[in-house]
């Protein structure tokens, strides 16, 4: 045995190099602080997982073989032309499984499993609000994504290096999958605690697994035509593209997100205010793309302006849908945090949870959104980005049926409404019943008034007849959009939808104004307590 | 609304019907501030109801339990212990009525309530690929414990709770008493004043309700006001200071479980070993007993068993009354009732 006696400076050096290290813990044990406590859980039950084992070893052998074998069945002409292409599309094969099917359906696994198990409950009766919960579960998804890409990463640089792919089609390929990943994921999250019974379960499951294979195709189609067929896009278009998809991807996942949250908090707690303003935020940067669109790209950005038009009217018929059937029983804990200044509660009363706010907000945003569309087409017709379409063709194709389509929804949404409030005197059910009563009032708003007209004929062919079909949306906007409708008959439905939201809310004008009401002491004092 | 609770506020801006009422959830009370002093109960439900659909699983409920106390919550499978105690958990909501911890209501104001309460299901989810330590780590975590504070509570919880030897061990391979011992350490991880127990000596072996019964009375002992639920009394009746018996959601006797026991006592069951004329016992005993209600007489071989109301004086002057019209008494022995006993009489075993 040997006594080894230390240097002075060597004790020294492994006494600062120690101090180090334990700054180094203690940095990370308070980042770890700070983390999400679900990213935490969730990255060590990954790092265990079997799902995340085999995913990452298969993806980690798909990769190596497929650098093996396209590299070999490219020989030699490897060496002299481009072969980027074959060799881009392989790899982003082997990461586009993974990132837009394998992370969004643990995802959805995940906070479903947290539901069927129990331990959403444990978790809900924690310091976490739903929005970390659900925030957590996409940070967590979103390492895994990006663990995925890092170990692809040598192999898209490798890629790179063979030619034939420039710099930014590579850029936008990794971007398109990383925002594509991303949205799914939350498509995915959105879709966990939708479904309460087991058949409803399977239902979500396989709803998500198609909208997942179509966003994969989708995206595929995107990056398959860009490889191999270049870039179409002008520089400015790619910057619009990508400005502009980021901020729809952004908005839209935040609505999606701020609904999956609603549906994990309590009833008693305010779950429609921040729908509310996610669905503005929404709405705005929808309308700033569409308006950009317009400006930039002249009649290349009517397209852009279609989609959004027909996105914004879907999304507010939806949102709408539900914000009418919501409860209309506001709690103390809600009243207690209602707008109090007169400024305040003329400007955000309307934010307030109950299905007559919901009313006033639906009407209003959707007669903003009308009066916008009709002044864009306007502009479209009067700018030239319309290429040399009638104004007449214009009013036909866009603008009638845009006011024939917001005063029919204003029209089923008053029904809707009043169906509700029956529906809830005796039962209390989920927001999404309010929208399926919306599709039964319109489906039947349709074929009733077509039934009776075609009765009345004896079962000949019929034609479009104002007297019988002022209901029939679906009639009517063929019609338009087929032939055009006479202006008064236009007019006489908008005058109807005005009319009948108008009865709406003044016939619950008292249930829009409500009350603040005092905290109670210990509760202030307890909360002042903690805030300082 | 109001007239169930006229000191709080009607919440609803609407006027519903009172049908309309049962369906909706509930949403009243304690607008109106309150002063919680030192004094208050710690937990307190005010007429709670729960109803769903025509099912009334809490029907009327209302006791309070003190600062340290062990209340048990005992009633039959389905009696609504489970639902009112997921309402105090802030995991239900009433249909009306209101619970209260520390002052503070589980319908307006979650969010404190849940600091200071731990809550225990009955049968709790696990995560899989996920080891004990882990597990309380992460709900440390969620309560929002950093740094030292929640490496020393961890270090607590892991050693109160026995847990020391299978910290490495994933969850899902654990025995039910040891996941027991490890929900109880997730409940009382965030050190709560408040501890919620549904059921939680169901399924183990008589040691481990033992260790869980000393671990109950420690955390009484430490200030903790622990609410216990079980079916069976005798389970309960060691460690509560106090109990509600609860069926069909309704609460149909709480206090000591000494004073419902004595309050139960009504009848005793006597036992003697007459060693002649048993036949004529029966006719014996209700001229002696005149004052007393004697009935349920059972002839036996020589033991001849009768409930018997009366006190001990009354049972001394049967015994006398006896043995004086020459009958030969070799023994006497009283049965009191059960703790079981008690609870089959308040309760009737009837489910909704």
């Amino acid at each position: 045995m040997s006594l080894a006696v230390e240097q002075p400076g060597a004790v020294a050096e492994s006494h600062r190099f120690s101090n180090w290290l334990d700054a180094l813990d203690a940095r990370c044990e308070r980042f770890g602080d700070a983390v999400n406590p679900i990213l935490v859980k969730e990255t060590r039950q990954s790092l265990k997982s079997r799902q995340f084992v085999a995913t990452f070893s298969l993806i980690l052998f798909a990769a190596l073989a497929w650098t093996i074998a396209g590299s070999l069945s490219m020989m030699p002409q490897i060496y002299t032309s481009p072969s980027a292409p074959r060799m881009m599309i392989g790899y982003y094969a082997v990461l586009a499984l993974p990132m837009m099917l394998v992370v969004p359906l643990a995802a959805y696994r995940s906070l479903e499993s947290e539901i069927d198990d129990g331990t959403l409950e444990l978790l809900s009766i924690t310091t976490l609000s739903p929005w970390q919960i659900v925030l957590g579960k996409l940070a967590s998804a979103t390492l895994q994504m990006l663990l995925y890409f890092v170990t692809l990463f040598p192999c898209l640089a490798y890629a790179y290096s063979l030619r034939g792919v420039d710099l930014p089609t590579t850029l936008l390929i990794i971007g398109a999958l990383a925002v594509a990943g991303m949205v799914l994921t939350v498509i995915g999250l959105f879709f966990a605690p939708i479904a309460k019974g087991r058949g409803g379960r399977v239902m979500t499951m396989l709803v998500l697994i198609l909208i997942l294979v179509l966003g994969e195709y989708g995206v595929s189609a995107l990056v398959i035509g860009m490889v191999f067929y270049g870039n179409p896009l002008s520089s400015t278009e790619i910057l619009f593209a990508v400005i502009s998809t980021c901020a729809f991807a952004l908005v839209a996942s935040h609505l999606l997100l701020t609904a999956t949250a609603a549906q994990l908090t309590p009833e008693t707690e305010n779950r429609s205010t921040a729908i509310r303003l996610s669905l503005l935020a929404f709405t705005f940067v929808t309308v700033l793309i569409s308006a950009t669109a317009l400006i930039l790209l002249r009649h290349r950005g009517v397209p852009v302006y279609l989609i959004t038009l027909f996105v914004i009217a879907s999304i507010w018929t939806i949102c709408g849908a539900m914000m009418v059937s919501e409860r209309d029983t506001i709690t103390p804990r809600i009243r207690r945090e209602l707008p109090q200044s007169f400024l305040a509660r003329l400007l955000l009363t309307w934010l307030t949870p109950g299905p007559a706010t919901g009313m006033v907000f639906t009407v209003s945003g959707i007669f903003v959104l009308t009066v916008l569309q009709q002044l864009s087409v306007r502009w479209i017709a009067t700018s030239g980005a319309a290429a040399g379409v009638a104004i007449a063709q214009l009013n036909n194709y866009i603008s009638t049926p845009g006011v024939l389509y917001a005063s029919y929804v204003v029209g089923y949404l008053v029904v809707v409404r009043a169906l509700m409030w029956a529906v809830r005197r005796r039962n209390n059910p989920r927001v999404e019943v309010g929208l399926a009563a919306f599709v039964v009032v319109a489906i039947l708003a349709a074929l009733v008034p077509y039934s009776v007209q075609l009765h009345y004929y004896d079962y000949q062919q019929i034609n479009y007849d104002p007297a019988w079909q002022y209901s029939n949306w679906a009639f009517t906007l063929f019609t338009a959009l087929d032939q055009g409708l006479p202006s008064w008959h236009v007019q006489n439905i908008l005058c109807g939808a005005i009319l009948l939201s108008l009865i709406a809310i003044v016939s619950s004008w008292k249930v829009t104004r409500p009350r603040t009401i005092a905290t109670p002491e210990n509760v202030r004092r307890e909360l002042s307590q903690s805030r300082s | 609304m109001n007239d169930l609770n006229p000191t709080t506020e009607h919440a609803s801006v609407t006027q519903e019907n009172d049908e309309a009422k049962n369906a909706s959830l509930a949403v009243n009370v304690s607008s109106v501030p309150q002063v919680h002093t030192e004094s208050s109960p710690t937990i307190e439900l005010r007429r709670l109801h729960r109803f769903f659909g025509k099912t009334k699983a809490v029907n009327d409920i209302t006791f309070s339990v003190g600062r340290g106390q062990v209340f048990g919550y005992i009633g039959p499978n389905g009696a609504g212990k489970t639902t009112s105690m997921r309402i105090l958990a802030t995991l239900d909501l009433p249909s009306y009525g209101d619970a209260f911890v520390d002052g503070f209501s589980v319908v307006n104001d979650p969010e404190l309530v849940r600091k200071r309460l731990g809550f225990m299901p009955d049968s709790f989810g696990t995560y899989r690929d996920v080891n004990c330590r882990e597990y309380l780590d992460f709900f440390a975590r969620a309560y929002g414990l950093v740094g030292r504070e929640r490496n020393e509570r961890l270090k607590w919880v892991i050693g109160f709770t026995g847990t020391e030897k299978m910290t490495d061990k994933p969850i899902r391979g654990l025995s039910k008493g040891m996941k027991q011992r490890l929900c109880l350490g997730r409940a009382l991880i965030h050190d709560p004043a408040v501890l919620i127990l549904d059921e939680p000596a169901a399924g183990l072996d008589p040691r481990a309700r033992i260790e869980l019964r000393r671990m109950i009375r420690e955390l009484a002992d430490r200030g903790k006001t622990i609410l216990i639920s079980s079916h069976i009394l005798t389970e309960l009746a060691e460690m509560c200071d106090a109990v509600g018996i609860i069926e069909q959601g309704q609460l149909l006797a709480t206090g000591h479980v000494d004073d419902i026991q004595k309050e139960m006592q009504n009848e005793v069951e006597l036992t003697l070993r007459v060693l002649n004329r048993q036949d004529e016992v029966a006719a014996a005993l209700q001229q002696v007993a005149s004052t007393v209600r004697v009935d349920s007489v059972i002839l036996d071989g020589q033991l001849v068993r009768f409930a018997f109301s009366g006190d001990m004086a009354d049972q001394a002057a049967i015994v006398t009354g006896l043995v004086g019209a020459g009958f030969q008494i070799a023994e006497v022995s009283a049965r009191k009732k059960s703790l079981e006993d008690v609870f089959l009489q308040v309760t009737e075993g009837l489910v909704q």
